[in-house]
């Protein structure tokens, strides 16, 4: 019965299981960062571990869990039964990104043979390690940064492993948090396998599997049809980074490949500012789908054309065991780098370059009001860049995250017994252009009680967001402390900071960069920024050449 | 035995519909019309409609009003221009939003925009915390120059959104107050008024759009009133809302929001009713339209009502919250004029664009091209070619033909197979938006009544009865004016959600018991005030409850007073909800986050009479045969019967096709059919007993 309008029905049903199983993990979750900042992913792969459907959440995550399942099917071979759980968070064992991502995966079985399996990611509020939260910029080895999972069995054909669940929890400074939501994880494989089962034993298991292959083969055509409006050749960029260092990409677009080379790249850093190779193909897994075609699902064949080169022992491809608790901050660097150096030729897809950075908040300490440890992990929404036509977006996650939420200030009064003073949009000088960048954010975290801490970790704070055409270049990310004492400091990167009564934290994001020349901006549209009080009228002069129309 | 006359009137984009039920001593006599919608002078179309169903407004005891004004003057932008006071360090809170991309490959993602711009939003000084305490002293030294910025720029309505206003409403209430002091005439709200739960991005837009459309629906209102009291309408009309009930005239002017949603809530409370009548208490509501289809769970006879409501969202947009009572629906872009198309890829799709009124299905004969959902219908024999929207326009078969040949043709299939796909592929998005209402939440399917209704409903129902393996299927009498039918069951309703933390341990009864009473005082004190006979309201108290440190809840239901021999009880049954939906349970200590009260009373709701059963033999309704083409279970010869000739008692077997003026029901071999003692179809499928 694989006619085109089943394998179509089957396709729909696969991104509905998606959906579904991220939408009873963001229910069920315990920790913040999952169910209200949505760092985690859903996904499907077919019976090889190709990536066939994936849910909403972060497009970071979408090309993580294949290399889960493939990685677990390399280890396992035959010892895989049907309702076992895997559990892995090690980079150099199917984890990919850092120790706080938990990977779960789970296969669906039909007729005695893995038809495929679901699996999810999301982070964990605390898996051990040096510091609070597990991220630490003082990391120097990943055994540092927590307990390390190499792609084991959390459950047993349905039993679970108590040994290991009660590892992973002994090791956590939060393991009623952890339990939870690894609980919620379990749920959410388990719901997708149950409607897989269903599907396939409706359809077959060989229609079922037919279908995954149609997608995937549809989602190779689709890349295929829109790479040969790609301009072809070799496009190269070098551009120096906040510490000084440059990093290289070169662009090579042919009629059938899309090679990404990133040999060329400073050796690995002796703190946690690396990511494994994986990460990297991720990164340029994510612009490649969104150079080519934004619109479809993400799948296995959406990254056929695609090619990644890399040097063992680069940022780009850390060698075990390096730390990697900010590879967040490197992946985002590659990921920009990649779009920098191919939005001049594809205009119509890349806007000017925005905030560019996870802006990894970290605070804790003791809520005054009940007692409880709290732990604040958030990435920060800020500026996007221009385009031909249209300014950038105000205030949204960078291109790592997606369907991420921020926390509203009452909400994070309540839970983390802080003051948020201010939540505003940015209106320092900066991203001006015929089309401005959108504004970034500033929040201010007024703190409570003695002995509570700061780490951050933010990028593009030297090395501005890059505009196009002209324009201006973004404002940077960074972080201030008011300190009680009446001093301000100012960071970039800082780890475990000592806080107290009546600190303030203030988090500064970029605005985007600007596209075309701000002398060009149409003096009605600046008449409605200084009306709006995102550019001084001084400001407007010496920038956009405005003079007010005399009345 | 006196006659007492009900009248429902909706609103709608293009037509405005009447249905007029009587009860008296000769049973139940329905009418119904149809009318133009006359914009901008809503009340005429009205008027027009009654006197075209011949009512005589003296006459009308009881009259429920729906209007989509509100939805519509949000999603074409013309409410008013709107000026926000919020609390010092948050006016750029509605532009800044949530911060997410749903559309996220798409890196020329636009943001929505807000509806207040920037130089329109003010602040003053003052906080309360989270705990409703005062942390800063309101300083309202600065609202008179508020004032005089909002008049000097033209704002016509002001709404005001205060930081942990949910859990202290004081200092919303004297912003709101000098604020009258100083502009008496201005239209106003605050966002306490609405809503009492936490998160000030959702609340504050509330208010903003609220205060949006104030004034649109407030003049709509008042003429639609204006006009009927002068025609001698007895009682001012109730008002349709978007959480199944109705409300009085005078408080949805006072805040129209809550108007938001109530198209679909009608056709979902009239399942409820239904369901309760038939005794089949667990329903799945399916209401297919001309573009959309829509779904909600019923659950022992209650709709679920939730205040997690957005417009314009999607996985192209993040759209904008609005925090009031709305029934829990899912809705997909498909329905009867759904456009059927092929993509570059030879992929079908079905919808999500609509064909309209105008030009219609290619069966329309109006022009149109595309193959819709109807001309595969109508090609497979499914809606009779004769018969075509009730004999009022004559099937373009031609057009039909050639709209779906040419979808064949880019998938190198036959035209017949065409039609066929375009069927399966319809299902397929309605099964999986049923399956998001019942299966994504834990509910067993086999335990639901699938009730379908609007003009397209019963043409897909047992399709998808089937597929989800329900318990049986029900199309109601009347089926494509069901909505209006609902709005005549609803009861006076109001949902109270506040917001307020409390452990589940011993000591805490009190305090929840507290925010209760205060909810149910609130709301007494309100009916009274509108006449409403206090031995006539009804509460159901439900709970919002979560493992400790998770965001999400679960409601459960509570029964009478909270007292600490009570928690356990409630306890458990939280654990037990939770389980089911979410298949396990934790050793966790468990948290009130808030609670919802419902308040109803009965307002003139109708009373079902039902009719003798007669005989079983349902010959006489017989039109005829004719081939239909069932799709998966392929070509059959089906009875045809016609629909106004059942009546109760009627039984008969699948193949089978019911022809009424407003919709089709399509039976399917092996399914057995009976007409109940209110002329509601059921069928049985395969098996079934």
């Amino acid at each position: 019965m694989s006619d085109p309008i089943t394998l179509e029905i089957i396709q729909n049903s696969l991104q509905a299981t998606s959906d579904e199983m991220f939408a009873a993990m963001r229910k069920t979750a315990m920790s913040s960062i999952i169910y209200e900042v949505l760092d985690m992913g859903t996904g499907i792969t077919d019976a090889q571990g190709r990536i066939a459907s994936s849910g909403a959440g972060i497009p970071a995550f979408i090309g993580v869990l294949d290399k889960s399942v493939q990685f677990i099917l390399s280890k396992f071979g035959d010892d895989i039964r049907p309702n076992d759980v895997f559990i892995t968070n090690d980079p150099w064992h199917g984890g990919v990104t850092h120790l706080n991502d938990l990977v779960l995966a789970m296969p669906v079985f039909a007729d005695g043979a893995i038809i495929a399996w679901t699996a999810n990611i999301a982070h964990n509020s605390d898996v051990g390690g040096m510091a609070p939260g597990s991220l630490s910029g003082d990391a120097t080895e990943i055994f540092q940064e927590g307990l390390r999972l190499p792609a084991v069995k959390l459950i047993r054909e349905g039993v679970t492993d108590q040994a290991v669940m009660d590892i992973i929890t002994c090791n956590s400074r939060m393991p009623d948090f952890l339990l939870g939501d690894v609980w919620a994880a379990i749920a959410a494989v388990r719901i997708g396998a149950k409607r897989l089962e269903e599907l396939s034993a409706k359809y077959t298991p060989s229609t079922f599997k037919a279908a995954m292959d149609s997608f995937m083969d549809f989602g190779e055509k689709t890349a295929r049809a829109e790479l040969a409006k790609l301009p072809k050749g070799t496009f190269e960029l070098s551009e120096p980074q906040d510490d000084g260092r440059i990093y290289n990409v070169k662009i090579t677009i042919t009629d059938d490949e899309f090679i990404v080379d990133l040999r060329d790249n400073p050796d690995q850093d002796v703190g946690c500012t690396n990511t494994s190779r994986d990460g990297t193909i991720v990164c340029a897994q994510m612009l490649f789908k969104s150079v080519t075609d934004p619109d479809t699902p993400a799948n296995e064949g959406s990254f056929r054309p695609l090619k990644v080169l890399t040097t063992e022992g680069t940022v780009f491809h850390a060698k075990e065991p390096a730390a990697i608790g900010f590879y967040f901050e490197t992946e985002v660097r590659v990921y920009d780098l990649i779009w920098r150096c191919m939005a001049p030729h594809v205009p119509e897809r890349l806007p000017a370059g925005h905030f560019s950075s996870i802006c990894g908040t970290f605070v804790g300490g003791i809520h005054p009001d009940t007692g409880r440890q709290y732990t604040i992990i958030e990435p920060q929404i800020g500026g996007w860049g221009a385009w031909e036509g249209r300014d950038g977006n105000p205030c949204i996650f960078s291109g790592f995250h997606g369907e991420t939420y921020n926390t509203p200030a009452e909400i994070s009064e309540a839970r983390n017994g802080l003051f948020i003073d201010r939540i505003a949009l940015n209106t320092a000088p900066g991203g001006e252009g015929e089309f401005n960048g959108g504004r970034g954010l500033v929040l201010e975290y007024r703190i409570r009680t003695q002995s509570g801490f700061l780490t951050a970790g933010y990028t593009r704070s030297v090395v501005k967001p890059w505009s196009l055409n002209g324009g201006e270049e973004g404002s940077g990310n960074f972080v201030e402390v008011d300190k009680v004492t009446g001093e301000t400091e100012h960071y970039a990167f800082v780890s475990g900071l000592g806080l107290t009564t009546d600190d303030v934290v203030r988090v500064i994001t970029s605005s985007g960069a600007g596209f075309g020349d701000p002398k060009k901006r149409d003096p009605k549209a600046v008449e409605m920024d200084i009306k709006n009080g995102f550019v001084t009228r001084d400001r407007a002069r010496e920038i956009h050449g405005y003079e007010e129309a005399s009345k | 035995m006196t006659t007492t006359k009900r009248i429902a009137t909706d609103v709608g984009g293009t037509f405005t519909d009447l249905v007029a039920i009587e009860t008296g001593p000769e049973g139940m006599k329905i009418t119904t019309a149809k009318s133009d919608t006359t914009p901008p002078n809503f009340e005429t179309g009205v008027l027009n409609v009654m006197a075209k169903g011949g009512i005589d407004p003296k006459d009308v005891d009881f009259m429920v009003h729906g209007t989509t004004v509100v939805i519509n003057a949000l999603t074409e932008r013309k409410g008013v221009t709107v000026g926000l006071i919020t609390t010092e360090g948050f006016r750029d809170t509605i532009e800044i939003a949530r911060g997410n991309r749903p559309d996220f490959f798409n890196l020329h993602y636009e943001k929505p925009e807000p509806f207040v711009p920037r130089y329109l939003r003010t602040e003053v000084p003052g906080r309360m915390t989270y705990l409703g305490t005062e942390r800063i002293p309101l300083d309202l030294s600065g609202v008179s120059d508020i004032v005089t910025h909002f008049r000097a720029e033209g704002v016509q309505a002001v709404a005001i959104s205060l930081l942990h206003s949910y859990a202290n409403t004081a200092h919303e209430e004297a912003v709101l107050a000098e604020v009258q002091r100083l502009w008496p005439d201005v239209s106003i709200v605050a966002s306490h008024q609405i809503t009492r739960e936490w998160r000030e991005y959702e609340r504050s837009n509330t208010a903003v759009l609220s205060a949006y459309v104030q004034p649109v629906a407030a003049r709509y209102l008042g003429n639609l009133d204006d006009s009927l009291r002068a025609q001698g309408l007895p009682q001012s009309p109730y008002i349709m809302q978007s959480n199944c009930g109705v409300d009085s005239l005078a408080a949805t002017s006072a805040v129209p929001i809550t108007m938001v949603e109530s198209g679909p809530a009608s056709g979902f409370w009239g399942a409820a009713e239904l369901g309760k009548l038939i005794d089949e208490p667990d329903i799945l509501a399916l209401d297919i339209g001309g573009t959309t289809a829509k779904c909600s769970l019923i659950e022992g006879g209650e709709v679920r009502i939730m205040t997690d409501y957005w417009i314009e969202r999607s996985r192209k947009s993040a759209g904008y919250p609005i925090m009031v009572p709305v029934v829990d629906l899912v809705e997909i872009g498909n329905g009867g004029g759904s456009i059927a198309w092929v993509d570059d890829f030879d992929k079908l799709h079905v919808g999500p664009q609509s064909a309209g009124a105008l030009p219609g299905p290619a069966a329309y004969g109006k022009g149109g091209t595309n193959a819709t959902t109807t001309d595969a219908n109508l090609w497979l024999g499914r809606i009779n070619k004769d018969y075509f929207c009730g004999g009022a326009i004559d099937a373009d078969m031609d057009s039909a033909g050639n709209a779906l040949k040419a979808i064949g043709d880019k998938l190198g299939v036959s035209t017949d197979e065409a039609a066929q796909g375009i069927v399966r592929i319809a299902n397929n998005n309605m099964v999986n938006a049923l399956k998001l209402v019942s299966l994504n939440r834990g509910h067993d399917t086999r335990d639901f009544t699938l009730l379908a209704f609007g003009g397209g409903g019963a043409m897909h129902a047992v399709a998808l009865g089937q597929e989800l393996q329900v318990k049986k299927v029900v199309v109601p009498a009347a089926a494509s004016v069901f909505s209006a039918w609902g709005m005549m069951m609803s009861d006076l309703r109001r949902d109270y959600f506040v917001t307020q933390l409390a452990d589940l341990s011993e000591g805490s009864a009190m305090g929840i018991e507290g925010v209760f009473a205060k909810a149910e005082a609130e709301a007494r004190a309100t009916f009274k005030a509108e006449g409403v006979d206090p031995a006539k309201l009804t509460f159901l108290r439900y709970g919002k409850f979560r493992y400790q440190n998770q965001e999400h809840t679960t409601e459960v239901l509570l029964d009478g007073t909270v007292t600490d021999g009570a928690l356990s009880k409630i306890a458990d049954d939280f654990h037990g909800a939770y389980e089911r939906e979410y298949t396990y349970r934790l050793d966790a200590p468990v948290e009130m986050v808030g609670i919802h009260l419902v308040a109803r009373a009965e307002v003139g709701k109708l009373e079902m009479v039902p009719a003798p059963l007669g005989d079983a033999d349902a010959s006489v309704a017989v039109k005829g045969t004719r081939d239909v083409d069932y799709a998966l279970e392929g070509k059959h010869s089906a009875t045809i019967y016609d629909g106004e000739k059942l009546r109760a008692g009627m039984a008969f077997n699948g193949p089978a096709i019911i022809e009424d003026p407003g919709t089709t029901v399509v039976i399917h071999p092996n399914n057995t059919v009976s007409i109940d003692a209110y002329h509601n179809i059921h069928i049985l499928l395969e098996g079934q007993s």
